[in-house]
């Protein structure tokens, strides 16, 4: 009797131990690791720990540097005006999608999503390509139908408007369920007591989706805060710095400041965090709509010929985030000069060839950095998945003790943006001897370590939707745990698994904020080659690359498609858009 | 204040084809409450939409107070919140944002009112309601009878013209809703308010209603008071819908004025009511409430012997299964003892004002 109770309890204690033991290496350790660099001048990994010398120093040096303010204050602005133009688009979007007859409403919702596919780095190189001052195609256009207006997208309001176009999409998923699930006699209620149908929209359906607006934007705060890409490729020609590409700029020097760069990377992941204790608040508090197990038919608001112009607005968007810039890369990517005189020029046929593929293969490096990332991605995939189902398991599933421990540290991740987490993580391994620092497994732990909790919600959600009792009736048959999750539990979640492993390998080609710091000649991957053309000023050849990249990701993310046709979708498309 | 509703020939056809609402005429008087009574699906709930505005109505007429506000063949379209209409919807609707004053205030703030006459009439309201003390709660905090008693509120703190509600006790636990249906009716009257009511509860119906219509596919079956409707049932379809449980094949041999009599399959005869004019020879059935078959010999027509097939005891009733005139008819007897066994020859008794016979559906 006491083996039989003691050894289970042993056991699991061994297990949760294990599991706090791998987290602490991947998250705790390089998070630990980058404040104290924050806090010393030296590495004491390197230096030893009898040289390290406590001091606020660097965040004084850091609080006190202008081009700190300004890099602060650029962040808050761009991201405060990229996530208003988000909550605009997302919410009349959800609105017209969800509740009026605008037509092709299933089309415009469906297209409406593929922004959230885009790497940022793409994004950004193909607005580049459209809006620069000068040479912009659509500055040419207006150039060759007289129009004096010129668009500059090498400006803060560049960088809001792609971040405004591109994370609208977040805002829409949050607003549009609220929007979906909400009991429709609330509103009829207002009609019947005298209220107009503009009165209605203020002081009942928006109110009542208030806690759906607000986490959604949140959300789109706290991703545009960590992203390096567009700020790269827009900001970087004006000389505009913001958090995340400062701290690169910091490490680039020579020699790098690193201890500075990590102060800096403190206060953006400070930012962060509170930004995301705070939508966990919303979320978690009061959530008006009423569940009441009930599908509700959603209230379609006849438009009339108004539907033309809601229709209009939809093409004129879809136009703008999603047939542009494909047009821009197709052009850039094709055209042997992408210098263009006038509009004729533009469809003059013998201008376009291969030639920029061509010079784009016949670098060695592309080869190689494609098979890197691809290394990479498996590598993430299978060890991030390996230690998201444990990890989703242990918490959703069992009794076994510290397990809030392990949820908590797992989702820590949530709060450090990418660039963050390669700086903690080039700080933490740099000196550590076994060599790990050069190869590609640094690249994926931090990719695991950062993508962790986006992969434990997807499995925990199809964890949930196995029945407890299935697993209880394979214990009565005489099964021990590890048994029932090979053969019930596993073979159930299998959609979910395959799922997130697919999702982790399709961030993990995105990534490129900790990619930055992580990567070593040997180890290239796309998204630092392909900043690496752009910022060599080729932007043929990184127009041709990021076409290779983005077909790279729309094969893979039609094959999850295929495979998990009926696993939480919609977890995973809100993820893939987090990485960048 | 309250107006007189006439709907007239009313038709709402949805897109899939099949009328849910079909040719409904009715008119309720100034301060009546009427109760549409049926089977989910009859049309009820869309009729009342139509009343609302929330619904178009295909063809027909709705007016209040000889006002059109629905007819869709002149092109009039009152919107719903230019009806003064009140209406209390199943699942409460009561804002979740807003406390119980500022649900029951909401509708007052389109109207034009100073702050001293809004705050009274929501006093008022409150009051009616018995829910003066809990004004200021948010409305999450209040039960589920409570809930519905704020809609009730903010549905007639305007003095609307007509009040709609739309199965408003269903959503509510047994007991509640009891206490909840006597309290509404008395609610509704104080106010003198008209008032339309749908339900598929009979017994919520018959203590609520002034009158009570029975809808099926669409169709309104009978307007009538709840005892007309019970004593009275227009056809088949009512007379089996309020609880005749008994249905026999007969045959029509006599027919005078509202009375005849019919030829059951084992022969004999049986004195009944019948609505409409059927044709001597006519197929028709036969339909008994279980309470008013009796058993036991009262002398006078309808007396027939009967044999018990089955007993179903009930602790405070025993309905009983009789096999007599040629098919099997339930008698239902109260008391906590049942007087017969399975078996037995009992005397069955049918009063002929209470049993009654319909010609047969084709």
């Amino acid at each position: 009797m006491s083996i039989a109770t003691t050894s289970p309890r042993l056991f699991s204690r061994a297990w949760s131990a294990l599991l706090l033991v791998i987290l602490a290496f991947l998250i705790i350790y390089p998070t630990g690791m980058l404040l104290l660099g924050a806090l010393t001048d030296a590495n004491p990994v390197i230096d030893g720990f009898a040289n390290m010398q406590l001091s606020l120093g660097n965040f004084a040096t850091v609080l006190a540097n202008p081009t700190v303010h300004a890099a602060l204050g650029n962040s808050l602005l761009a991201c405060t005006g990229g996530t208003l133009l988000a909550v605009v688009i997302g919410l009349f979007f959800a609105w017209i999608v969800v509740r009026t007859d605008t037509p092709m409403r299933g089309f415009i919702a469906a297209t409406g999503m593929l922004p959230l596919f885009v790497p940022p780095l793409v994004a950004g190189v193909a607005w580049a390509i459209l809006g620069s001052p000068k040479t912009g195609l659509l500055n040419t256009v207006l150039a060759s139908m007289g129009i004096g207006f010129r668009f500059n997208l090498y400006s803060l309001s560049g960088i809001i408007f792609v971040f405004g176009m591109y994370y609208a999409p977040y805002v829409y998923m949050f607003t549009a369920s609220a929007l979906r699930n909400m009991d429709p006699s609330l509103e009829e209620a207002a009609e019947i007591s005298g209220a107009s149908a503009f009165r209605t929209m203020f002081t009942i359906t928006f109110p009542l989706i208030l806690p759906a607006i607000v986490s959604g934007m949140l959300l789109s705060f706290i991703v545009m805060l960590g992203i390096y890409g567009v700020p790269a490729t827009l900001g970087a020609p004006a000389n505009i710095p913001v958090l995340t590409t400062y701290i690169f700029q910091l490490t680039s020097w020579s020699p790098p400041r690193y201890g500075t760069a990590a102060s800096v990377a403190m206060i953006l992941m400070v930012v962060t965090g509170a930004l995301v204790v705070i939508q966990q608040k919303v979320l978690s508090g009061r959530s008006y709509v009423t569940v009441a197990g009930k599908a509700f038919r959603p209230r379609t608001l006849r438009l009339g010929p108004w539907r033309w112009f809601t229709f209009a607005l939809a093409v004129i968007y879809l136009f703008v985030v999603v047939l542009l810039p494909t047009a821009a890369l197709l052009i850039g990517a094709f055209r042997k000069f992408l210098f263009i005189r006038n509009l004729e020029a533009l469809f003059d046929a013998k201008q376009y060839s291969w030639l920029h593929f061509d010079r784009l293969f016949s670098n060695p490096a592309t080869i190689d950095s494609i098979v890197n990332t691809m290394e990479v991605g498996v590598a993430t995939a299978l060890i991030g998945g390996v230690l998201a189902f444990a990890v989703g398991y242990t918490v959703a599933r069992t009794q076994a003790p510290w397990r809030r421990a392990i949820d908590v540290i797992a989702t820590v991740p949530v709060a450090i943006p990418g660039l963050v987490i390669g700086v903690a993580y080039l700080w933490a391994w740099i000196g550590l001897p076994g060599g790990f620092y050069g190869t590609i497994w640094i690249l994926a732990l931090a990719f695991v370590a950062r993508f962790l909790p986006d992969t434990v919600k997807v499995l925990t959600s199809s964890l949930m939707q196995i029945h407890r009792e299935l697993e209880e009736a394979a214990w009565l048959c005489g099964r021990g745990t590890l048994s029932t999750i090979a053969t019930i539990t596993l073979p159930l979640a299998r959609p979910g698994v395959i799922a997130a492993m697919t999702l982790l390998f399709v961030l993990s080609i995105r990534e490129l904020g900790s990619s930055l710091f992580l990567y070593s000649s040997q180890t290239m991957v796309m998204a630092v080659h392909l900043l690496g053309y752009y910022e060599g000023g080729n932007f043929s050849v990184t127009a041709a690359f990021s076409l290779v990249q983005m077909v790279l990701l729309a094969v893979l993310i039609g094959l999850t498609n295929l495979a998990t046709r009926s696993s939480a979708p919609s977890d995973a498309v809100g993820s893939v858009g987090r990485a960048g | 204040m309250s107006a007189e509703l006439a709907i007239r020939d009313l038709e709402k056809v949805f897109s899939t084809g099949k009328p849910a609402v079909d040719g409904v005429s009715f008119t309720i008087a100034k301060g009546e409450i009427v109760v549409l009574l049926g089977p989910s699906g009859c049309g009820k709930t869309t009729t009342l939409r139509c009343v609302a505005g929330l619904e178009h109505p295909t063809a027909g007429e709705i007016s209040l107070d000889g006002d059109l506000v629905s007819a869709p063949a002149k092109g009039i379209l009152t919107p719903p919140r230019a009806r003064n209409i009140g209406m209390v919807f199943q699942s409460y609707a009561v804002w979740p944002h807003m406390t119980v004053r500022q649900n029951v205030t909401y509708p007052l703030r389109t109207r034009g009112m100073t702050r001293a006459a809004m705050t009274a009439a929501v006093a008022e309201a409150l009051d009616l309601v018995d829910l003066a003390a809990y004004a200021d709660r948010p409305v999450t905090q209040l039960s589920g009878g409570q809930m519905q008693r704020v809609a009730l509120a903010r549905s007639m703190v305007y003095a609307p013209r007509l009040l709609l509600l739309d199965e408003p006790l269903s959503n509510l636990d047994a007991q509640l809703r009891l206490r909840l249906r006597d309290d509404l009716r008395r609610i509704i009257k104080r106010t003198g308010l008209t008032a339309l009511y749908v339900t598929h509860d009979q017994q919520e119906a018959v203590v609520l209603g002034d009158r009570i219509g029975v809808m099926q596919d669409g169709k309104l079956r009978q307007m009538a008071t709840p005892a007309d409707l019970y004593n009275r049932p227009a056809d088949q379809f009512v007379a089996e819908f309020t609880g005749a449980a008994s249905m026999l094949p007969c045959r029509l041999v006599r027919r005078e004025g509202e009375f005849g009599s019919v030829e059951m399959a084992d022969g004999r005869r049986v004195e009944a009511w019948m609505p409409g004019a059927p044709a001597i020879g006519a197929a028709m059935v036969l339909a008994i409430r279980p309470e008013n078959a009796l058993l036991g010999a009262a002398g006078g027509p309808n007396c027939f012997t009967a044999r018990v097939t089955s007993l179903r005891y009930q602790g405070t009733q025993t309905i009983y299964e009789l096999d007599a005139l040629g098919g099997r008819i339930e008698a239902l007897e109260l008391g906590t003892a049942a007087r017969h066994a399975e078996g037995a020859e009992v005397s069955l008794t049918l009063p002929p004002a209470l049993t009654w016979a319909y010609a047969s559906l084709p």
